[in-house]
């Protein structure tokens, strides 16, 4: 990967933003994220295939793919489109699904703003996802990480170690 | 995953945890701290347990409330995926993309 397309990603509250850019022009870009005939080609995992992509590209219109992983494996996704700007901005819902389309249930559904931003030739495409309940995913994050896991049930042993005695 | 969100959602209850991420806690204790009625705390309580972030421990008459981080480190997990599903996704459209517009410089030489 060239300095030019590193991938810079930020978490805060609710959000989750991803930013690349890409040594092509905006409308290539536009294309390749929004026909089904250049879909086919990316999207989905390293080594996967979509054995079926169908695009519906107008607002509440709907993209139902297939993903076929290397051991036959499959995973349905559906999106909604809410917004079409073009060549600028999509959003969309995203939604795991199954082969009919239904949604699988406890699964989270995600808002995602797609940005395409012209650049001297280069597009900066930004994802920025928003997640679905009020939850403060910072706040989850601070508990998860930023206080040690190991460094918690140490306490939380010790703790326990002196209230047997 | 939604359900921890969810759980997490409420300020009273994300108190409830920093608490806990203390020492654990009686309810009793618990209501005295948060100013709230002892039905209230066991409500929150009990959604803390039903996502497992929050365990009891039963102690001669006293009932301990423990704070379990194992859903949070999932909800890490699950954000580490995230973040690694985007980074793959922009690395086969940057490929997709440098494949186009080579087809492309060809057709034009042709």
């Amino acid at each position: 990967m060239s300095k030019n397309n590193s991938t810079t990603s930020t978490l805060s509250d609710r959000e989750f933003v991803m930013e690349r850019t890409f040594d092509a022009p905006r409308e290539l870009v536009w294309q390749a994220y929004t026909k089904a005939e250049h879909l086919i080609h990316w999207w989905g995992p390293k080594g996967w295939t979509l054995p079926v992509c169908k695009v519906d590209f107008r607002p509440g219109g709907v993209w139902h793919y297939c993903m076929r992983g290397p051991a036959g494996e499959e995973s349905w996704g559906k999106a909604i489109y809410r917004e079409i700007v073009e060549p600028e901005r999509i959003v969309y819902l995203d939604i795991f699904a199954d082969e009919v389309g239904n949604p699988i249930e406890g699964a989270p559904e995600m808002l995602i703003t797609m940005t395409f931003e012209e650049q001297g030739g280069k597009t900066k495409l930004t994802s920025h996802t928003l997640f679905p309940s009020a939850a403060d995913l910072e706040a989850v994050l601070k508990m998860g990480m930023e206080e040690g896991f190991t460094q918690t049930l140490d306490r939380l042993e010790e703790h326990l170690a002196k209230m047997t005695v | 995953m939604k359900a921890i969100f969810e759980a997490l959602a409420d300020p009273t209850r994300r108190h409830i945890l920093e608490l806990l991420r203390e020492r654990p806690h009686l309810v009793g204790e618990l209501t005295e701290l948060l100013g709230m009625s002892q039905p209230g705390v066991s409500k929150h309580l009990r959604v803390l347990r039903e996502v497992g972030l929050v365990h009891v421990r039963k102690d001669a008459q006293r009932r301990w409330y423990e704070l379990r981080l194992e859903p949070l480190v999932e909800v890490d997990t699950w954000l580490e995926a995230y973040r690694r599903l985007w980074d793959e996704r922009f690395d086969r459209l940057d490929n997709y993309l440098q494949k186009l517009q080579t087809k492309e410089k060809k057709n034009v030489q042709k």
